[in-house]
């Protein structure tokens, strides 16, 4: 076994107790390095990094500064100092400071490298043999917290995988990171292609750092923080049509074809159960299929479905996996009975929202209802066409959406395309606020709610809506209209807008919004892949010289 | 230029006060002079590492520095700086406290040349909106109003940022400040004052007019001192001209109001661009209507300090579609809106009769033809630059060695057009906005959501 690391001859030390380490060196392994690490007493301690990029200069200065005043405290001036550190990376030469190289972190290689004790005046460079040159990007990105453009050279993956050998993955991440999507600032970075059986069946993006799970063909692909497919299981299923990660690890599945509720863990690829909607006291309960999934920080919901239509939504406990409740059983007889097709969590308000909306020959028809998680009561519901006094009749909703940070319902009309909003704190006989707005450019879209499909999904305080093809987003803003109170008599205005430009609403009708990280991802009718929005701080400019 | 080290550095003896300064950056070594470092300026990291008696180490990449150090010994930067992206070299140069001198030397308006401007880069927006409004800044950072958004790009034109505005869509709009823009709409009550980092409302003016209705606001303006914005009232029949402080915007004065009674609709034409002529101390007021007799309206020129007009002229035959003043040429330049043809009148003859003199086809101005409708024309540095549908037009005056004398002692001054960019260039949509910033002009077409940008190929990073 060849070493990996030299110091002042020695053998590098590094705290194998330390179990981020520890995960390096299995890492190394997995990867095929022959590591070799001996032990020695360390006596400094560790630091810790901040990773604000204010406070990183901030701190560079004062380093540097704090530098200055040593100098001048010592009459005598020597080039070496206690906080510098040579680094000799492949051959190559670097020298920082130990501030810089501990701003990874901790438990980082790097600190690791710094936790060395010296009274050489003048020690030898710690030698590292890996590149140079993505070292030099990765010490780029600590001093600076930014990646230069000589990143570039270097594909996302190699960045990553080096970046994990030396510890500093997280600051890579939010280097890496887009800025906070805006959907009034947004463009198709990428589609994520799987290589087989493309065509999405159901996808989620609930972890919420970017990364996606898709569902195609009876597999699940599982694609990073950084879009780089990760994994692909092929399940039992031979269609997934809806999937929740309801742990990192662990992903729900119900399919159109097989009955239940079923458990998979993707670090090894296993099934590992399936739950049913069973009652020996009723016939009619039997091949219950899965037709939507939610869950809570201690619960799964999931709709069943049987074939006779009889329906309810399970409540499953996290921690048994055992089935703790059934909400709202019904016959599935009618409209207003029909099983949910899209189930979200509030957690603020303890609230399980369900829908259901099916489109037929006289238009579209449906409900929105809320249970209460604790006591299993409807709180809420509403049907359209018919409950309520409702301001719309003929004009019934073809898709809801929850805005689970501010409870609020969102509906979008299906003969108007009007777009519906509704506090849940505030849910009447008919709480519906039609949204106004007044983008001369938009004028005439909005009739086109009763043609093509009409999806609505909500994130980050914005409302994203698919009309056909075509991609839009309402954004509120803080302000009156003309002085005059707006329709929720709060100081707010909707405004409307377009995310895609005329070219991206022809690659196909879009059939589902979601958002995760800071991306958007949409997937279009009969189109393979899926689409991923991110905004941006780089102008993308074009050269036409 | 910083002087020569050399004799210093040749003696050396002296240590403690040799001109010669040594730092180690990221591990190279850099030596340089103090007044090399001292061109960085007092707020910069280098002055106190001028100050130091030992080596100092800069826990910085030795790359980028020896790329800025090429910059404070030159004022250029070099040609291989090339290989690094120019947003590397901002956040570097805004590490040691020197971006200035990256802007100086690649976005300076002492640059800009009208005859070498070249399409160069789009500057693309996202969305369906296409630009409704652009405001420029001097060191050639843009802000482009389209819809009810506003993108800012910055100056080198790598980064931008958007906000949403209350505005349905934003027809008006003049940056005033590196983070503010002052934005109104011709639909939309008040004038707002925009912190364009976050997108919050600084500040809403509004005009209290006698008729209590909303004031929407028509055009804005601003001279060192003063911010002009022209209001209208919600139900078209009075209209001012509201001056605030740029500073504490305060209102301080109004001038100009207008109001509507029975049918003297062209007593009272809102100003839809307002001008601020430094040499003059003067404010330049348009606006035009169009009406059964045609298009007609007028140019007021008001003095801020007295609030009174100090030269008015009526326009009645071929007014104006555009009309611009240029400092340099003391001059004012319209496009006709019957003829599309530029014509000049000179600011030193103020109080002139009829001082428009044409400077194409005369003949056309009778035509009734509207064919000027929506030509723009806007001054920069001694030229004017006049679009007419996709295709621009560059007017400059010839300096003639020998020329006649007309009978008011004042010469007869030549202008000559060009048409602007190479013929892949020509044509297009029609352009809707006109900017100037750095050495850089950009120009906004119909339909199109993008920004062009034009300008020297040599100064292209």
């Amino acid at each position: 076994m060849k070493p990996l690391l030299f110091l002042d001859n020695y053998h590098i030390t590094l705290d194998c107790t330390n179990p981020y380490l520890q995960f390096h060196r299995d890492f190394r392994k997995r990867q095929g390095y022959n590591s070799h690490f001996c032990h020695r007493k360390s006596s400094s301690s560790c630091y810790c990094g901040s990773s604000s990029s204010q406070s990183l200069r901030n701190r560079q200065f004062s380093r540097y500064f704090h530098l200055m005043g040593d100098e001048n405290s010592n009459s005598a001036p020597g080039p070496h100092h206690n906080d510098r550190i040579k680094l000799n990376v492949g051959g190559k030469l670097f020298e920082t400071t130990l501030s810089t190289i501990q701003s990874g972190g901790s438990d980082s290689l790097l600190a690791a490298l710094s936790n060395r004790t010296t009274h050489d005046p003048n020690p030898s460079p710690v030698f590292i043999d890996r590149d140079p040159e993505i070292f030099s990007v990765l010490l780029s990105l600590l001093r600076s917290n930014r990646l230069p453009s000589t990143s570039r050279r270097f594909s996302k993956q190699e960045l990553a995988d080096e970046a994990l050998y030396y510890g500093i993955e997280s600051h890579l991440k939010s280097a890496m990171s887009p800025p906070p999507f805006s959907g009034i600032d947004a463009s198709v970075v990428s589609t994520i292609r799987p290589a087989s059986e493309g065509l999405p069946s159901a996808f989620t993006a609930a972890s919420g750092d970017g990364s996606i799970w898709i569902a195609h063909g009876g597999q699940i692909s599982s694609y990073d923080w950084n879009l780089y497919h990760t994994a692909t299981i092929r399940t039992h299923l031979e269609d997934i049509t809806s999937i929740c990660r309801v742990w990192p690890e662990i992903a729900v599945l119900g399919s159109e074809s097989a009955a239940g509720l079923h458990f998979y863990n993707f670090s090894d690829g296993r099934h590992v159960g399936t739950t049913q909607w069973t009652d020996p006291t009723d016939t009619r309960i039997y091949k219950a299929r899965v037709t939507a999934i939610a869950d809570s920080q201690d619960s799964i919901f999931a709709s069943f479905d049987c074939p006779h239509k009889e329906n309810c939504v399970l409540v499953i406990d996290k921690s048994t996996l055992q089935i703790a409740s059934e909400l709202g059983r019904q016959s599935g007889n009618s409209a207003k009975h029909i099983v949910p097709g899209k189930l979200t969590w509030i957690p603020e308000k303890n609230l399980l929202v369900g829908t259901a909306v099916t489109g037929g020959a006289f238009g579209y028809s449906g409900y929105i209802r809320l249970w209460d998680a604790r006591s299993g009561n409807v709180v809420w519901e509403t049907s359209e066409p018919g409950s309520g006094r409702s301001s719309r009749f003929g004009d019934s909703f073809a898709d809801v959406a929850v805005d689970t940070d501010e409870s609020t319902l969102y509906k979008i009309c299906s003969k108007s395309g009007d777009l519906g909003m509704a506090d849940v704190r505030k849910l009447g006989d008919d709480p519906w606020v039609y949204l106004k707005d007044r983008n001369p450019s938009m004028r005439n879209t909005t009739s086109g709610g009763g043609e093509g499909n009409s999806v609505i999904q909500c994130y980050k305080k914005q409302v994203f809506v698919g009309r056909g093809g075509g991609l839009e987003v309402w954004s509120r803003v803080e302000g009156r209209e003309n002085g005059v109170e707006n329709e929720s008599g709060e100081g707010f205005l909707h405004r409307r807008n377009y995310v895609d430009k005329v070219e991206d609403c022809e690659r196909g009708i879009i059939m589902r919004i979601e958002g995760g990280g800071d991306r958007l991802f949409v997937s279009r009718e009969n189109v393979e892949g899926i689409e991923v929005w991110e905004s941006s701080h780089s102008s993308a400019t074009v050269s036409v010289l | 230029m910083p002087p020569l080290a050399v004799p210093n550095g040749f003696r050396q003896a002296k240590g403690g006060d040799s001109n010669i300064v040594t730092v180690n950056v990221g591990g190279q070594i850099f030596q340089t002079t103090k007044q090399t470092l001292t061109l960085a300026g007092a707020k910069s990291l280098f002055s106190r590492v001028s100050e130091s008696n030992s080596v100092p180490f800069i826990d910085r990449d030795p790359e980028l520095f020896s790329i800025i150090l090429s910059l404070l010994r030159t004022g250029n930067l070099p040609s291989k700086a090339k290989a690094f992206d120019l947003q590397d070299l901002i956040s570097e140069s805004q590490f040691y406290g020197v971006e200035t001198l990256i802007l100086n030397s690649l976005s300076n308006p002492s640059q800009f040349d009208a005859f070498n401007l070249e399409k160069s880069l789009i500057l693309p927006l996202n969305g369906r909106d296409s630009p409704s409004a652009i405001s420029t800044t001097p060191f050639g950072s843009v802000h482009v109003a389209h819809g009810s958004k506003i993108t800012s790009f910055d100056w080198s034109l790598r980064r931008k940022s958007t906000i949403l505005t209350q505005f349905p869509a934003v027809d008006s709009l003049l940056s005033i400040s590196p983070s503010l823009a002052a934005a109104g709409a011709t639909d939309f009550s008040g004038l707002q004052i925009l912190d364009l980092e976050n997108g919050s409302v600084k500040e809403s003016l509004n005009w209290e007019n006698v008729t209590k209705s909303s004031s929407t606001v028509q055009a804005i303006g601003s001279s060192p001192e003063f911010l002009f914005a022209s209001f209208e009232s919600g139900r078209r029949n009075s209209n001012s001209i509201l001056v605030y402080d740029l500073q504490t915007l305060n209102s301080v004065m109004e001038i100009g109001q207008n109001e509507i009674y029975g049918a003297q609709i062209d007593s009272a034409i809102p100003a839809s661009k307002l001008s601020w002529v430094s040499s003059y101390s003067l404010l330049m007021a348009s606006g035009s209507h169009s009406g059964i007799q045609g298009v007609s309206g007028n140019v007021k020129f008001w003095d801020i300090r007295s609030g009174s007009v100090v030269w008015e002229l009526k326009e009645k035959v071929d007014c104006f579609s555009d009309i611009t003043v240029s400092d340099n040429l003391s001059g004012i330049f319209k496009v006709g809106v019957n003829s599309s043809e530029v014509s000049f009148a000179d600011l030193r003859k103020m109080g002139a009769e009829d001082p428009w003199l044409c400077l194409g086809d005369k003949r056309k101005a009778v035509n009734g033809k509207k064919e000027g409708v929506g030509c723009k024309i806007e001054s920069q540095g001694n030229q004017v630059f006049c679009s007419k549908g996709g295709d621009l037009e560059l007017w400059s005056e010839v300096l003639m060695g020998s020329s006649k004398k007309s009978k008011d002692g004042l010469d007869d001054r030549v202008f000559r057009k060009n048409l602007m960019g190479r013929v892949k260039d020509m044509g297009g949509s029609k352009i809707t906005n006109l900017g100037f910033g750095g050495n850089k002009m950009f120009v906004t077409r119909k339909d199109q959501q993008y920004v062009e940008v034009w300008q020297s190929s040599a100064r292209v990073f």
